[in-house]
């Protein structure tokens, strides 16, 4: 009885002190934009200074600097001959740094292989940082920007469906700092831009119903592809959620109304700029503003005096830069017969898989029940939109993503699976069972992650990892072991610990310091939480 | 605003309508789906990719056609069904070259599949849309599309395999004798397409067994068993019989020579047999070749509809236990492979190529069915699953993924033979002569050659083959084998011969060598028929 009175108490002193709005509604997205921002800044990979072409080259900034892999240097390659030499076609040293994913344009000139939009997006980043003398971390710093507002976006969405607002914050933090998508936000690849896009749009579509909305909707729809081709696919449960909404369904009970809003279908001419800025890139670019740069035919080497290297296959080096001869298409890309290998992949296998680099988020999967049942459209938005990122990425010949760390092309489903794990939290919080499993779960995932971001993403799949052995005559390791060998060498490609942080501490001290703060924080939002059941939380 | 209504009425007549014809509607478009899907396959010339289809087809002609037809032709090799169904149309030149006296029979086997996948469902209480849905699954798969564009036996087995599944959930669910008759007769027919249907037999008496035990005792149960066995265990006593008049032994078809136990036994040797004794090897083998046939997200939404089928308690015990019937292809395959006799190869996992690859299809109608179901109960998703459903299905198609294409075209199923029987074509076709020629080893020769049944003298032949075996410079003017070869017969047979000696090896191929009568021996060759018995 006396404990009870004293439970009563102590939430009751609990509730005063909330509700004196120490934390605000705003407030509350204040702390986790600064909580976001800081630890992002931790963890942002860079070297100071702005480098020049030639600087590019060198191994300081290429393998063992912050532009360690293609896809990072192909759009810092654009993004820099945008910038710095006024051309969307590469200079020869921007070519150079810009292998082994390079394209080729049937005239002969070198072009970005990538999706352009990313390269346009971060310039503003490039120009800030380029003035503090810093080019590179301020490109890279626009995508961590973006990773908030990933996170934002999801506990928006996941309020809107209903979780409570606690849970959606620590769904949200979980998405970034326990998944692979922490490395990825500190680094300059496209994938949190895609989440944006996929979030945004999700979140205009539960939110609003007008002709603003649904333009919108439209205008990042055709935008996405321009950020990663595969985009617009996934976009598309999500295009044919808002054609459905240029129909108004009323049923009576003795007829069904049907009534079409000319309005929403004006609402497309949102598509129309991106679409018109897209076809001037790629008449620009290559000469054909049908064709996508990833469809063009790929240099892997430069030889000394600027010309390609034949690539083995062709007899005929003519054919060699011919995409038909290659076999190069769109959709050509993705294989069904390699769904099999790709679920592996993504999901079991020790050097991709989510089991081994982000397991709580697994759990979000039991979201979906509850969510289901409590908005049944958006629901099923979410789960057209998570399914067709991971079975597409499944059927891609190339499910490891190159050398990456963890699963990178599963960021838009993990972010999914936050939403769905924001709702297991609110059910579950009280739930003992369920909290010795996520704890520990969300502790080994934060552990992971806070390694991926600080180190480097240069993992190679295990099936190359016989064939490196060969040439480097060592063990090579393909998990996050080699995250480990890599802090123990003392290395970190954070520009902080770069800068700041190695005077102080070494990389291993630097990875847990960081993973204390990352955990302790999230464990006192749960523990605070699950104490308070304040259902009408103010955060 | 445009604005335009829909009087429920009128929504419940299209409904009404819907439900009244979904099965005319099911058979028509599968029919229309399957005559546009033979074509296809037959314009672009791999209709005829498989060893076997060509194999099956010679089978059926030489009932008809040849230097001793009759239904001895129908041999032991294989059972005799889908050969018995070909014999209607092989008479004529075009349905055998073109293949579609055995396609027509896989076509109208895969409408009839397609339909019942529709009826199962209906009887499953699954709504029109679930119905349609399971269809769609069967239908819009790529690897079915090929196989019943082909003289392959896969889809008449689906076919009366889904047939005697259906009657026994009607049997389960009704309790009616008439069903468990026809559940027997459709089980019978399928003990004479292949083994598997005698696997069916064994389990849905099991199955049959323990149902009626346990809910009406042994009495009951002795008398059920024993009606359902006459009729369905009629077609393995026919086979035993059949062995037995033809080939003195009621078990050729299992140990003699052209068996699939002998092959066996070779791949054995060569070791290269990894699943038998291995439940590990024979599970992973077996669960590929159904993922790669059937597709890995649509095994995984049938494997997860198949659970909710057997958990779901708002259906009937009785229907819950016979809807297990529906996963013995795959017992039976695993057990197939683990006792070594069935082979199987999966690119990448049995080396590089691919070997009865096909096999992995038999799930199919399954699958589809747990499918129908799963969008029945899993309402709340029903559209998203049927979107990513349709989003690999169209994937599938733009991958060109058909494993059973490529099970024939560059697996050990397939055998370029265009060169010998083009030699035969440009040579032999107005030329008199026989041609002796092991129909065991080189089948394919002899459809692709175009030339008639009667020009060949081969195993099945009779008295033809004993004399030209022994001499064969007096029958035969030409020589097809593989030199060197014990496992071709005819070079076993005519080796060791004094009439060998009379031949000129004229073209040598990497299947096959062609020898020929020197001119000299012409004047003594009989290039008649002689022997009519």
């Amino acid at each position: 009885m006396a404990n009870g009175v004293y439970d009563k108490t102590l939430r009751l002193i609990y509730m005063k002190i909330f509700n004196l709005k120490i934390i605000h509604s705003s407030l509350g997205t204040a702390l986790i934009i600064l909580f976001c921002t800081v630890v992002l800044a931790f963890g942002l990979r860079g070297l100071p200074g702005n480098p020049t072409a030639d600087d590019l080259n060198a191994p300081s900034w290429k393998d063992s600097g912050p532009l360690e892999l293609s896809p990072e240097r192909g759009r810092f390659a654009l993004l820099y001959s945008l910038i710095e030499d006024g051309s969307l076609q590469f200079s020869l040293p921007i070519a150079r740094f810009a292998t082994p994913d390079l394209g080729i344009t049937p005239d002969g000139h070198y072009v970005s292989l990538f999706a352009p939009a990313v390269s346009f997006v971060v310039m503003p980043g490039y120009i800030i940082g380029k003035f503090f003398g810093a080019s590179q971390v301020g490109t890279f710093a626009v995508i961590a920007l973006f990773a908030i507002f990933n996170v934002l976006l999801i506990r928006a969405i996941a309020i809107r469906l209903g979780a409570d607002k606690i849970a959606a914050a620590i769904g949200a933090l979980i998405f970034l700092f326990a998944t692979p998508a922490f490395t990825y936000a500190v680094t300059l690849y496209q994938h949190h831009i895609s989440v944006f896009i996929i979030l945004l749009s999700i979140y205009l579509l539960i939110r609003w119903n007008n002709f603003w909305s649904l333009a919108s909707i439209w205008l990042l729809i055709a935008l996405s592809a321009a950020i990663d081709n595969p985009n617009v696919i996934f976009m598309a449960p999500i295009g044919l959620y808002a054609a459905a909404k240029m129909f108004i369904i009323n049923k009576e009970p003795a007829k069904i109304n049907i009534r079409f809003r000319k309005k929403a279908l004006v609402a497309l001419i949102g598509a129309l700029v991106p679409i018109v800025l897209f076809l001037w890139f790629n008449q620009a670019s290559h000469g054909n503003p049908l064709k996508l740069s990833g469809t063009l035919a790929s240099v892997k080497e430069i030889d000394a005096s600027g010309s390609p290297m034949t690539p083995p296959l062709a007899d005929n080096p003519s054919k060699a830069f011919d995409p038909v001869q290659k076999g190069k298409s769109a959709i050509g890309f993705f294989e069904t017969r390699d769904l099999l290998n790709g679920f592996y992949i993504h999901l079991f296998s020790p050097d991709r898989g989510i089991i081994f680099y982000a397991p709580v988020i697994l759990l979000g999967l039991w979201g979906f029940l509850f969510l289901l049942s409590a908005n049944k459209t958006a629901g099923n938005i979410l789960i057209a939109v998570g399914g067709a990122v991971f079975l597409l990425y499944s059927m891609w010949g190339d499910p490891w993503g190159g050398w990456a760390f963890g699963s990178r092309y599963m960021i838009p489903f993990y972010a999914i699976l936050a939403i769905g794990l924001s709702f297991v939290i609110a059910r579950w919080k009280n739930n003992y069972l369920f909290i010795i499993i996520f704890l520990p779960l969300l502790a080994y995932s934060v552990w992971v992650n806070t390694m991926g971001a600080i180190t480097s993403s240069r993992n190679p799949p295990q099936v190359e990892v016989l064939a490196l052995e060969k040439l480097s005559g060592r063990e090579e390791k393909y998990t996050f072991a080699r995250n480990l060998q890599y802090l123990d060498g003392n290395d970190s490609k954070s520009f902080v610990f770069q800068q700041y942080g190695k005077n102080i501490m070494n990389a291993r001290q630097y990875h847990w310091t960081l993973t204390v703060i990352i955990f302790a924080c999230l464990l006192g939002l749960i523990v605070w939480y699950a104490l308070v059941k304040h259902k009408d939380s103010s955060l | 605003m445009m604005q335009f209504s829909i009087p429920r009425s009128s929504l419940k007549k299209y409904q009404t309508w819907l439900e009244t014809h979904g099965l005319m509607i099911v058979i028509a478009v599968l029919s229309v789906v399957s005559i546009v899907s033979f074509i296809f396959y037959f314009q672009n010339g791999l209709g005829l990719a498989y060893n076997d289809a060509r194999s099956h087809l010679d089978i059926g002609r030489r009932v008809v056609e040849g230097l001793k037809p009759g239904l001895a032709q129908l041999g032991s090799v294989w059972l005799p069904l889908p050969h018995l169904l070909m014999v209607l149309t092989i008479w004529n030149d075009f349905m055998w070259h073109s293949g579609l006296a055995g396609a027509i029979v896989s076509m109208v086997s895969f409408v009839a599949t397609g339909a019942l996948i529709y009826l199962f469902l209906k009887h499953l209480e699954v709504g029109i849309f679930g119905r349609f849905l399971g269809v769609a699954v069967f239908a819009a798969n790529i690897n079915v599309l090929y196989l019943q564009s082909t003289a392959m036996t896969e889809l008449l087995l689906l076919a009366t395999m889904t047939a005697g599944v259906y009657y026994l959930l009607r049997w389960h669910k009704e309790d009616n004798v008439l069903f468990l008759i026809k559940a027997a007769f459709w089980i019978m027919l399928s003990t004479l397409v292949r083994y598997d249907g005698w696997f069916l037999l064994a389990f849905s008496s099991a199955i049959i067994t323990l149902y009626v035990w346990k809910k009406k005792g042994f009495k009951t149960t002795e008398g059920i068993v024993i009606l359902f066995c006459t009729l369905a265990g009629f077609g393995v006593f026919l086979w035993l019989l059949w062995n037995q008049l033809i080939f003195k032994d009621a078990l050729y078809f299992a140990f003699g020579p052209y068996s699939a136990r002998s092959q066996q036994i070779q791949l054995e040797q060569a070791g290269v047999l990894a699943t038998k004794g291995d439940w590990l090897i024979s599970l992973k083998i077996y669960f590929y070749a159904l993922a790669y046939n059937s597709g890995a997200f649509t095994l995984l939404l049938g494997t997860i509809g198949m659970i909710m089928l057997w958990l779901d308690k708002k259906v009937k015990p009785a229907m819950r236990w016979a809807s297990i019937i529906l996963i013995t292809p795959f017992l039976f395959n695993v057990l197939a492979l683990y006792l070594g006799h069935s082979v199987l190869f999966i690119q990448g996992l049995s080396g590089d190529t691919w070997f009865n690859a096909r096999y992995g299809v038999m799930l199919m109608p399954s699958l589809a069915i747990f499918i129908g179901y799963l969008v029945q109960r899993a309402r709340l998703m029903r559209l998203v699953i049927v979107g990513l459903l349709a989003f690999t299905i169209f994937f599938s198609f733009s991958s060109h993924d058909a494993v059973t294409i490529d099970d024939a075209r560059v697996g050990s199923s397939q055998k370029n033979v265009s060169e010998v029987s083009g030699w035969l074509a440009k040579n032999a076709k107005y030329e008199k002569g026989f041609i002796l020629i092991s129909a065991a080893s080189h089948d394919a020769i002899i459809f692709s050659s175009s030339l008639p049944m009667k020009k060949f003298i081969h195993e099945g032949t009779g008295a033809y083959w004993e004399s030209a075996t022994i001499n064969p410079d007096k029958l035969a003017r030409w020589i097809i084998m593989r030199t060197y070869s014990e496992d071709d017969s005819v070079y076993r047979l005519t080796k060791d011969t004094p009439g060998i000696k009379r031949y000129d090896l004229v073209a040598s191929y990497p299947f096959a060598d062609i020898y020929q009568l020197k001119d000299q021996y012409l004047p003594y060759l009989i290039t008649d028929q002689i022997y009519y018995k």
